[in-house]
Formats: C-alpha cells, sequence, structure tokens
C-alpha cells in the first residue's frame, strides 16, 4: 500500500465495510513504516477524538418545545379548516340535490296537472258535440239516446259550447235572445243548413267575461 | 429503528394525515431531535436548526402523501427533506452574512456561534472545541455533510450514502477529502496562537 491509497482508505478501515482483512492489514504495516502518514493517523485520531467530544456537546440538543408548540398549533387551524371545508362541500351538495329533486317533482305534477286539463277539455269538447247532435236530432223525432238525455238533464237542458269547461258555468246568467239558427253556427255548433234562416228562441248561458258558455234551445 | 417501529411510523403518519394530532405529535417527538442535531452540526446556528425541523414537518403535515413507504423509512424520508432545507439554508448563507454589520476596519462580523463565551470560561479544552467547531462549519457543504454524517452522527457509509443520496464511493471520497481539509484548517487553527504567543 502506498501513502495514497493509506490516505483514502487506510485511516477509517475498521469503519468501512467494504475494507477487507488484508487491506486493514497492509494499511497497518503502511502506518508502521510510513512516518508521514503515521503522523497523518496520529492527527486523524486526535481530530477524531475531538469531533466526538464536539458530538457529545449537542449529543442531547432537541428542538425548543415551542416548535412542538407552532406545529401542533398549525396542525390544528389546518385539520379544523378542512373540517369546515368539508362539512360546507356536503351541506352546498345536499341543498344541491334538494334543488333539483324539488325541480323534479314539481315539474312532475305540472306534466300530471297539464295531462288531467287537457283530458277534461276533451272530455267536454266531446260532451258538447254529443249534446248538439242529440238537440238536431232529438227535438222533432225525439230519438236521442239515453246517455244524451241524462247529460242534457244534468246540464239544466243546457249545451256547453265547445272549449267551456263545466266548471266556468257555475255563476253565469242565463239571457234569452231571438237568433237566426246559422248564428249557433258561429258559436262552434252545427247547424242543419237547410234551415239557416230559420228564427229561433235560445236561452244563452253567459259567464262573467261576458261571453256566452252554454246554449239552450226553446221549443 | 425495528421493521415494527417503521410500521409503527407508517400508521402514525396515516393517523395525522386523518386529523390525528396525538399521531402527529408522537411522530414528531421520535424524529424532531435526530433531524434537530444534524441541522445543528450542519449549520452550527440553533435558529436555523430549530427552522428547518419546523419546515420539515410542516412539509410532512402539509402533504403527507408526499412520503412513499416503498422507498424508505418514515426517518429517512424526514431526513431527506431535512438535509434539502439544511443545503437551502447553506446556499442563502453567505447573502445573508454579507448582509450583517460590518466591524469598524469593513471586514465582517462572521457566523456568531449560539454558545457565549466569558473570558473566564476559555478554557483550552473549550477552545478546542470551539477550533473544531468552527472548522467543521468552514468545511464546504457536501464536505461536511459527509463529515456530519459519519463523524458526528456516527453512521456507517452506507446509511451516510443513503441519507445523501448518492453512491458509498461518493461518501468516501467526500469524506476523505473532507477529513483532508478539515485537518488542515484544524492545523492552522492550532498555529495561530502559537505563532500570537510566539511573538509575545
Amino acid at each position: 500500500m502506498n501513502c495514497e491509497e493509506f490516505e483514502a482508505i487506510g485511516l477509517d478501515a475498521e469503519r468501512d465495510a467494504s475494507v477487507g482483512e488484508a487491506e486493514w492489514a497492509a494499511a497497518r504495516e503502511h502506518a508502521s513504516t510510513c512516518s508521514r502518514c503515521a503522523a497523518l493517523q496520529d492527527s486523524w485520531q486526535v481530530a477524531r477524538i475531538q469531533l466526538s467530544a464536539l458530538a457529545e456537546d449537542t449529543d442531547l440538543a432537541q428542538a425548543p418545545p415551542r416548535v412542538e408548540m407552532r406545529l401542533r398549533q398549525e396542525f390544528r387551524t389546518r385539520h379544523r379548516t378542512l373540517k369546515v371545508r368539508r362539512a360546507a362541500v356536503i351541506a352546498a351538495w345536499a341543498l344541491a340535490s334538494a334543488a333539483v329533486l324539488m325541480g323534479a317533482v314539481s315539474w312532475r305534477n305540472w306534466r300530471a296537472g297539464q295531462r288531467e286539463e287537457a283530458s277534461k277539455l276533451a272530455n267536454s269538447q266531446q260532451m258538447a258535440i254529443a249534446a248538439a247532435g242529440n238537440h238536431q236530432s232529438l227535438a222533432p223525432h225525439s230519438t236521442a239516446n239515453e246517455d244524451s238525455l241524462v247529460a242534457d238533464n244534468e246540464m239544466n237542458d243546457f249545451t256547453l259550447l265547445p272549449g267551456v269547461l263545466p266548471a266556468e258555468t257555475d255563476d253565469a246568467a242565463i239571457v234569452r235572445v231571438r237568433m237566426q239558427r246559422s248564428t249557433l253556427g258561429a258559436l262552434g255548433l252545427p247547424v242543419n243548413e237547410d234551415r239557416a234562416g230559420e228564427w229561433i228562441q235560445v236561452d244563452l248561458l253567459v259567464g262573467n267575461d261576458g261571453l256566452p258558455q252554454a246554449v239552450r234551445l226553446l221549443q | 429503528m425495528g421493521i415494527a417501529e417503521q410500521e409503527r411510523d407508517g400508521v402514525l403518519l396515516r393517523r395525522a394525515a386523518k386529523g390525528d394530532e396525538d399521531a402527529f405529535a408522537l411522530l414528531y417527538r421520535r424524529h424532531q431531535a435526530a433531524l434537530y442535531r444534524f441541522a445543528l452540526r450542519m449549520t452550527g446556528s440553533a435558529w436555523a436548526a430549530e427552522e428547518i425541523v419546523q419546515d420539515v414537518f410542516m412539509t410532512l403535515m402539509r402533504d403527507p402523501s408526499k412520503y412513499d413507504a416503498e422507498r424508505g423509512t418514515v426517518g429517512a424520508f424526514l431526513y431527506g427533506v431535512g438535509r434539502n432545507r439544511v443545503m437551502k439554508h447553506l446556499e442563502r448563507l453567505p447573502r445573508e452574512v454579507s448582509l450583517e454589520e460590518k466591524n469598524e476596519d469593513g471586514s465582517g462580523a462572521g457566523i456568531v456561534l449560539q454558545d457565549v463565551f466569558t473570558p473566564g470560561m476559555w478554557a483550552e479544552q473549550r477552545e478546542r472545541r470551539e477550533q473544531v467547531r468552527a472548522a467543521v462549519l468552514e468545511l464546504p457543504a457536501e464536505f461536511r455533510e459527509a463529515v456530519v454524517l459519519c463523524e458526528l452522527e456516527e453512521m456507517s457509509y452506507e446509511e451516510a450514502a443513503q441519507v445523501a443520496g448518492c453512491p458509498i464511493g461518493t461518501i468516501r471520497s467526500r469524506l476523505h477529502r473532507g477529513r483532508a481539509l478539515l485537518l488542515a484548517k484544524l492545523e492552522m487553527l492550532r498555529d495561530v496562537p502559537r505563532r500570537a504567543s510566539a511573538a509575545r
């Protein structure tokens, strides 16, 4: 072993796991023959003792308690903020879900209402058409079917005009008028064209808005 | 540190991440001293060491997911973060020193060591220790790190290489050069008082 090799591995050979027994023996032998390397080894031994003493000085050193205090404080603040933020997010989601649910239910109800209204309208129109048909065929010949008569009786012989709902006739007034039969056509009722010019007397059921709701033919 | 303790560290970290303050405090108490000592020996400043320890644990608190159990122990991770902070501190140091007060003759006041000595306390032993401390602190950061890890922390070359994140050969060569520089500095410091007393 030469001086360079000794400096590289010989000074700390006992601690270096990669240095084998043979190299360790060679380093010791070199130190016993080379006065410069022996002096270097001695200096290093002294320095190591001093380094150990320096290490001992700080061996029990610890971070002051205020560091732990500050970290704990920061930890609390951080996690409390996180909890609050998480709760806010959950609340926001819950509110949003409730709003969507409410919207869906309202929309469903509105749709159901619309459908019900449409079916009522269709029913009343069918009823009006049926009643008008009855009057035409029933008055001179008295050959109406049983259902139409029952409907007429319920309506006090009035025939609802097309587009009028039964509920709308509750507060209506009865006005007796004389008109040509063709005017019934203007009210949306079927008219026999052969007798269109004939004068007839009718009772009109006039609603709050002043519009006729139903009509009753007088004999 | 045994495997059981390493696992315990992992459990503590997971609990701390979920907001368990006691688990975090326990983790801190287990690792703070070693980190503080390393930082103190590297920087020579108790204030800087305190800041570094706080910074390391703040990093762990802010983002615990940065720790990957497959890459090593919690202790090694903390050491790694601490080492980075120390290196950053040492990089900043020259600028900080230049901002310090200057003496009347214009020379720098230098880094003030933490311990305060009264003239009566200047025993030779103490003086030698201060010389060694000053010599260590004057070493370039990389060599100082090798000397601190292997000589003061008494780590094996393998452990030191793991902490420094370099091969064992690099640690060996840094230690060799650091040791040579340290011996030269100590020799120089030893000669100064001798020359001064000879001049008297």
